[in-house]
């Protein structure tokens, strides 16, 4: 996997980004989040956003959803206190410091899970998957929005040059979809509904896993 | 649920009735005076600050 990260590595990259974060990344990443946020709120109304930072999707739920939002770093969800109070969002139910992989909310707890540009940054991205499907009910989605690396090709050579850059930014380019693929296909309580390219340019890509009903699958009880 | 009706700086009731403890997934006691959610399976003190709880075990309280 390259340099690989750690907690303490991303709550010191993102307090840095924190200020700048929005200024950097709003533009080029605001489809995949109102993708993300659209394709939830299908599932229902009761939605987890997972790494929501700055808060910046909060603005395309609608006033009926009722929305928690969780991130490793607080100075990033002090700014999405900020946000919320500025803009008056009643949907908003509240903000937790949460790591991924280590949710403090019961089995089943919401009927969508959004994780939007955070499955490539987190230190265990399939303890945190596992995570994100036991919060959510039988039925409901995790919906995913990354840049999911090639697994060959010159492109896939660029990202493994950037996966040894990953410490100094906080995140890691290089994810192949094999490892999501792997992680679906030894869940037998969870299916690959969607997947899709997202603009700008396909470089982001939506993904939708579905937890099955417990007709059509038992959910494995945690250890 | 809605952020607008309480005092800035407290949390939602209906967020404290759903947490529960990151590391044992038991049930935690709000302790209001103090702002702390305490998990006793795991002997830890979650912190509340200015109306966010930082459910990390590093950040928590030791118990007795």
């Amino acid at each position: 996997m390259g340099a690989d990260l750690d907690n303490t590595t991303v709550e010191k990259a993102y307090a840095r980004w924190a200020p700048v974060y929005d200024l950097v990344f709003d533009k080029v990443m605001a489809a995949g989040r109102r993708a993300a946020v659209e394709a939830a709120m299908r599932a229902g109304r009761r939605v987890l956003d997972v790494g929501v930072g700055t808060g910046l999707e909060l603005r395309y739920f609608h006033d009926s959803a009722e929305v928690v939002g969780v991130d490793l770093s607080e100075p990033m969800l002090r700014k999405a206190q900020e946000r919320i109070r500025a803009g008056g969002m009643r949907h908003i139910a509240g903000l937790c410091v949460m790591d991924a992989a280590r949710l403090a909310f019961p089995d089943e707890t919401f009927d969508a899970v959004i994780a939007p540009y955070v499955i490539t940054v987190v230190p265990h991205p399939e303890a945190s998957l596992d995570e994100l499907i036991r919060v959510v009910r039988r039925g409901g989605d995790v919906v995913l929005v990354n840049h999911i690396g090639a697994d060959r090709g010159p492109r896939a050579v660029l990202e493994r040059w950037l996966a040894r850059q990953t410490r100094h930014i906080g995140w890691r380019p290089e994810f192949p979809w094999s490892r999501i693929e792997a992680w679906c296909a030894s869940r037998p309580h969870v299916e690959l509904a969607e997947r899709r390219a997202v603009p700008p340019f396909g470089l982001f890509t939506l993904v939708r896993l579905r937890k099955r009903r417990a007709d059509m699958a038992p959910v494995p009880q945690a250890a | 649920m809605t952020t607008s009706e309480r005092p800035s700086g407290s949390v939602d009731p209906k967020l404290l009735e759903i947490l529960v403890c990151p590391l044992t997934k038991a049930p935690l006691e709000y302790d209001a005076e103090r702002q702390e959610l305490i998990s006793r399976a795991a002997k830890l003190a979650y912190p509340i600050r200015d109306g966010i709880p930082i459910m990390l075990p590093e950040e928590a309280r030791p118990l007795e």
